[in-house]
């Protein structure tokens, strides 16, 4: 847990846009606190956006919106939601920390071994940045990618993704829970248009055209060289799966 | 600065304080709630999952300042005069051992089943997902949850018990399986018992006894070491080093010292120089003594540097952080083959340890030499064949979920009492005693209720500290370890780099055996001479070759310290030795199994290892007929029921190994045959001290510790078999040195063995007596006549009194005595128990991931005293087991620090990823334990990782010699890449 010595809750936006702002309190954003703690000793402020009501799923044309404060376990249960994004919901934390974890604050950490966000991608989510006096959308690999700046002082307010298309996924890890070292999550859109996303391979999720380009960080379950066959044996995989 | 917050808490509105940081777990303990437990900071482990507004949470993340205004619900809502059907449920199927997770498990059960009344297999692991369990294997917990569901949907059930199962051998003689016998169609949860007509018909043992200890454990009643909260109690924090080897040049304590708050700092340079070993054993501790509270020097990442007793546990953090310490940083090893290269820093330069063998070289301790029965050198030439194979074995963790903890005060009258996660209450008492400068006398150990153990609480690993600051300070201290902390500085298992060698004749007949060892120790030596000889034990016992030798060199490096893990060097030696006779038979064309079966030892054969290694540590030379025999083995039933159980006929099946509609799978089914101990011969002893009470009921006071094994039911199925009375009228209590009789503690499978047979002699002394006190009430001449069962004292003529009439007769009417019984047990002999281990797995060939289908164990542990809790036993140790040999292992970065230290990069099994299990009891009758019983807690950990092993090789014909079988390692093999055989290090 980060060493928190003061907590607010924003009842609204502009609140909390304004102690965001106030870099001399070292503010946090508070959503599920799963990523919070894990985020190092440093002091900080928390800022709880739990009264914000950031947490409803609702459809929007051929589009699902939700927002940021909507936990992963509602995904998981949301019967909109497409199946296989239920299912990387699920995979990504077990059940007491999955029933905390928000979609916002999974994006926020954008860690490089989230299936979550690796179907994100998949699925062309934008996210929506609220800042003071603005706001953007912008799709969610920009800001895995590098794009981070737009995160700084602003809050993501809710993100939506694509409905259409078949989707299939494949993985390897130690057990079958496993974070995974390697996992590929494709999307075959209407007109056969492929879009492959994966986690394991860059410093967050990434969109991947061709497997056999990428250049994996090492780490004690996987050397980059043990990374790069599995990109290449899951990305056909999936195509396999998708029919491509 | 502290706020108030207001929660509905259990169904009242509570008004409670909370820091701005403070977590939701930490607030509803200090409210009372103490069903909401630690396990980590970043809540994986489940252990203080409350509701949040209906939702099962993990209480460590979230902020106490989150839930204001909101509903918090812990397992005390749940507490009624009458137990809630969802306790009953865990209760009645044994659904937990140490029982520290148990409260977030039924408050799990109970938010499923408000959602939903009839949810699926999937749904409930999905819920446990987020409860790690290192005991049940979670088959358990499942069907308690079903169970619950069931009653509250209102459907009838039966009681839970197990499931008896026909023989399919005479217990002596193999037999071929039929491929379309598929066994028993019961739950898996269900322990499937074979009987033995050895074995008489017994009341209270070898019955699935409720435990005895499962009421407070299913309320979440304040058990265990951190549930009491003292008046004025400090908490103590450790400094600890960032460097895996370095001289500590200055240290200066000053300003933490001076942080309002801080009452204590404690480091090389006040607290004086004791040199001590920390494992838990008798006296006199082997050597090396090279451990000190603080040292001038650390020698791993984590190793102690200071501690800080203060107000709060900020206010220490923060304390630990002005301490400032200068280090002379010094070359670093964790590989032990490097150990004794010329050139290999000297770990251990200082010049008072006692008893290191050359620590020049990082010797701690040259093992062996010894040639069994003849001249090995010579006799490889009368081999037809001989065979070497090498492997290499990796650090691991016990991870109990309840981290070490200890509080210690002094007492009323300035004793220093020790409240304590032990193992080993009386040994802590007793080392712990000239670290602190007091007499044995002035020290009481308390051993509360464990969260769990496996060898790791078989150590003085923190209990001086606290103790030190109490001293200091005079007001209780507490100091409890982080997960990290409990990876990096408490104990893990011993890596080994074995190397087998064996001569064969043509007929397939052992002739002679060699056992390389180079034994990695760590930093300290602690347990490190007695488990490398206890891997010499298990590796040259289970198989009977007329010459045998080991050879062992015991060696420093900068790793976290080893120490005593379940099993204590069996699982790397049975994973060394099955390998190596697996490739042997199929190098020379045998079956493996069959192969094995005609060298393993059977009824009647000689153990003529037992004598000469072992945690005894000495040698004794006895002659060949005085050498222990076994007695009894189920081996060839436990074969045949778990080649049933796995489907064993389709490993030869081209078809099934290579399923025509998954081309990138290969399946394959291993076996693995498992020989362990019964408690060390000659060492160990345990005490047990029994009276009656005034209504007929009885105190056992026994100083044996109960991690959540059932030790305490199991004892008191033994008394209460004794003495004719059901289990209730017998009230347990352990681990205490004030209160208990002495035990050495609960390790190398001997509570059951060793302590239960103390129990039974006390229980006899007093039945003896009740007996003569009834016999006289009676008119009887010969108390032999009087026959106790059914709580009563029975004449051969049909009359009876009560055994209260016989507590009321002799405490207050006539001749007033207090009937007591007394008993202490030490055993030469250590009778094995066998198993059979399967495994199947299927092997993805492009990837290297290797996936667990199944896993069947068949046990023979003479007589289970419980059927439940010992299946739990083996469901528990085999997915431990598994661990070790499929996902769990220590990284290392490029500073010689752990790189995974939490869960999830050190994985542990969850319970939505389990293989199916199953586990079978072959009874045999074994004369030297009480009432038949052998030990069944090690075992468990033996055979998982070889017969993985060879159902991977069953699978793809490739042979890996290094655990674990993570997918890399298993990639690199079928590829043909050049493998990792070292800690990795990136």
């Amino acid at each position: 847990m980060a060493q928190v010595l003061g907590y607010h809750r924003p009842t609204d936006l502009e609140e909390a846009l304004e102690l965001l702002a106030q870099t001399t309190l070292h503010p946090i954003l508070l959503a599920g606190g799963t990523a919070a703690s894990a985020s190092g000793d440093a002091p900080v402020t928390a800022v709880d956006l739990q009264a914000l009501g950031l947490d409803e799923i609702s459809t929007d044309g051929d589009r699902l919106r939700v927002g940021a404060m909507v936990r992963l376990q509602d995904l998981v249960d949301h019967p909109q939601v497409p199946s296989l994004l239920r299912d990387l919901a699920r995979r990504e934390l077990p059940s007491t920390l999955r029933s905390l974890a928000t979609v916002g604050g999974t994006i926020g950490a954008g860690t490089w071994e989230s299936e979550l966000l690796a179907g994100l991608l998949a699925f062309e989510a934008i996210a929506t940045v609220r800042s003071v006096g603005a706001e953007i959308e912008v799709p969610v690999s920009d800001v895995l990618l590098g794009d981070r700046a737009v995160l700084e002082g602003g809050i993501v307010t809710e993100i939506s993704f694509s409905l259409d298309g078949n989707a299939a996924a494949a993985r390897t890890g130690r057990t079958p829970a496993d974070t995974p070292i390697v996992a590929v999550v494709g999307r075959r859109l209407p007109d056969g248009q492929m879009r492959i996303a994966m986690t394991g391979v860059a410093a967050t999720p990434v969109m991947v055209d061709d497997a056999s380009t990428v250049q994996p960080p090492a780490d004690f379950r996987g050397s980059s060289e043990y990374r790069r066959a599995l990109a290449i044996a899951l990305s056909a995989r999936v195509h396999a799966q998708l029919g491509a | 600065m502290s706020t108030n917050i207001t929660i509905q808490l259990n169904g009242v509105a509570r008004t409670l304080r909370a820091e701005p940081g403070e977590s939701l777990r930490a607030v509803l303990r200090a409210a009372g709630c103490f069903s909401v437990r630690y396990g980590s900071d970043s809540g994986e482990t489940g252990a203080a999952a409350v509701l949040l507004d209906g939702r099962l949470v993990s209480a460590d993340v979230v902020l106490a300042m989150q839930t204001d205004g909101h509903e918090v619900t812990t397992l005390e809502s749940m507490n009624q005069h009458e137990l809630h059907p969802i306790q009953v449920a865990f209760l009645a199927v044994g659904a937990f051992q140490g029982g520290y997770s148990a409260g977030a498990m039924i408050l799990g059960t109970k938010a499923l089943l408000d959602r939903d009344p009839d949810p699926s297999e999937g749904e409930i692991r999905d819920m446990l997902s987020g409860i790690l369990d290192r005991e049940s294997a979670y088959l358990k917990p499942v069907e308690a949850v079903k169970r619950a569901a069931a009653v509250l949907r209102g459907e009838a059930t039966e009681p839970f018990r197990p499931e008896i199962v026909a023989p399919m051998t005479d217990g002596r003689t193999a037999v071929d399986v039929d491929p379309s016998d598929v066994g028993p169609d019961v739950s898996p949860a269900v322990p499937r018992l074979i009987l033995s007509k050895d074995v008489p018909e017994m009341t209270i043992v070898g019955k699935p006894e409720l435990k005895v200890d499962g009421v407070k454990l299913v309320r979440g009643n304040p058990a265990f070491t951190d549930d009491i909260d003292l008046r004025g109690m400090l908490h103590a924090k450790v400094l600890r080093s960032p460097h895996a080897h370095a001289r500590i040049v200055d240290i200066d304590d000053g300003e933490a010292l001076a942080l309002p708050g801080v009452h204590a700092v404690i480091h090389h340079r006040n607290v004086p120089r004791i040199l001590h070993a920390t494992g838990g054993q008798s006296w006199p501790n082997p050597l090396p003594y090279d451990q000190v509270s603080f040292d001038s020097k650390v020698r791993h990442v984590g190793d102690r540097v200071a501690a800080v007793a203060a107000e709060t546990p900020e206010i220490a953090e923060a304390a630990l952080k002005l301490i400032k310490v200068s280090y002379e940083v010094l070359p670093f090893i964790l590989d032990e083959r490097e150990a004794m290269l010329p050139g290999a820093p000297m770990i251990h330069d200082e010049v008072d340890a006692v008893g290191i063998g050359d620590a020049s070289r990082n010797l701690v301790v040259h093992l062996g030499g010894d040639t069994f029965g003849s001249d090995v050198d010579a006799e490889w030439a009368n081999a037809d064949h001989v065979f070497e194979h090498t492997f290499r074995v990796h650090q691991v963790q016990q991870c109990p979920i309840e981290p070490h903890i200890t509080i210690a005060w002094l007492d009323e009258d300035e004793r220093l009492v020790v409240r304590t996660a032990t193992q080993v209450p009386f040994h802590v008492r007793r080392m712990l005693a000239p670290v602190v400068g007091l007499p044995v006398r002035r020290i009481r150990v308390v051993k509360p209720r464990i969260g769990g153990g496996f060898g790791a609480k078989q150590e003085m690993a923190i209990e001086d500290i606290p103790s030190h600051l109490a001293l200091m300070t005079r007001r209780p201290v507490k100091l409890e370890l982080s997960r990290q902390e409990e990876f990096e500085s408490s104990r893990t298992r011993h890596p080994q780099t074995i190397t087998y060698r064996t001569g064969v004749m043509n007929d397939g007949t052992l002739h002679v055996q060699e056992m390389r060892v180079i034994g990695n120790t760590g930093a300290y030596g602690t347990h490190g001479y007695t488990v490398q000889n206890v891997t010499g034990l298990r590796g040259l016992s289970s198989y009977n070759a007329k010459h045998k030798r080991f050879h062992c060199d015991v060696v420093y490096t900068n790793i976290p310290v080893p120490g005593a893990y379940r099993g204590y060097g069996a699982p790397q030696a049975e994973f060394a030795l099955e390998s190596h006779m697996e490739d042997i038979a199929l190098q020379m064309g045998w079956d493996p199994m069959e192969f094995k079966r005609k060298n393993w030892v059977k009824v009647g054969d000689r153990l003529d290892i037992v004598t000469r290694l072992g945690e005894r540590g000495e040698s004794l030379d006895l002659p060949w007929d005085q050498l222990p025999m076994v007695m009894t083995s189920g081996i060839e039933e436990c074969v045949a029921q778990g080649k049933r159980a796995i489907g064993w006929h389709r490993r030869t099946d081209p078809a099934w190994i290579a399923p025509a509609d998954r081309p990138n799978i290969r399946r394959g089914i291993g076996f693995a045959f498992c020989m362990h101990g019964s408690a060390i011969p000659f060492v160990d002893m345990g005490g047990c001290s029994m009276k009656i009470n005034d209504d007929g009921s009885f105190n056992l006071a026994a100083g044996a510790a109960d991690l959540g094994t059932g030790a305490d039911t199991v004892m008191s199925q033994i008394a209460a078999e004794v003495l004719g009375v059901p289990l209730e009228d017998i009230i347990a209590y352990t681990g205490d040195t004030d209160h208990t009789p002495f035990d050495v503690g609960a390790y190398a499978s001997s509570t059951t063995y060793i302590s239960g047979m103390a129990v039974k002699k006390a229980a006899d002394e007093l039945r003896w007596k009740i007996k003569k006190r009834a016999a006289r009430m009676l008119g009887v001449d010969q108390p032999c006549e009087i026959e106790l069962h059914d709580r009563r004292c029975w004449a051969a003529d049909g009359r009876s009194v009560s055994l209260e009439d016989v507590a009321l007769d002799t405490l207050h009417t006539v001749d007033q005595e207090q009937l007591t019984g007394t008993g202490s047990h030490f055993s030469e002999d250590c009778p094995p128990p066998f198993a059979a281990q399967f495994v199947e797995a299927e092997v993805d060939v492009d990837t290297g991931q290797v996936t667990v289908i199944k896993m069947v164990m068949a046990v023979d542990c003479g007589v289970a005293i419980n059927p439940i809790t010992a299946s739990g036993q083996v469901e528990g140790g085999m997915v431990q087991a598994l661990g070790y040999a499929h996902c769990e292992e220590f990284a290392f970065d490029a500073d010689g620090a752990m790189s995974n230290p939490s869960f999830g990069p050190y994985k542990i099994y969850r319970a939505d990823e389990m293989p199916d299990l199953e586990v079978y009891l072959v009874q045999t009758m074994e004369d030297s334990g009480p009432f038949g019983a052998k030990a069944v807690a090690e075992i468990p950990k033996d055979g998982v990782a070889p017969a993985l092993r060879a159902a991977i090789l069953n699978a793809t014909g490739v042979a890996i010699n290094h655990l674990p079988f993570t997918p890399e390692r298993v990639w690199s093999a079928l590829h043909g890449h050049a493998m990792r055989d070292q800690p990795y290090v990136g």
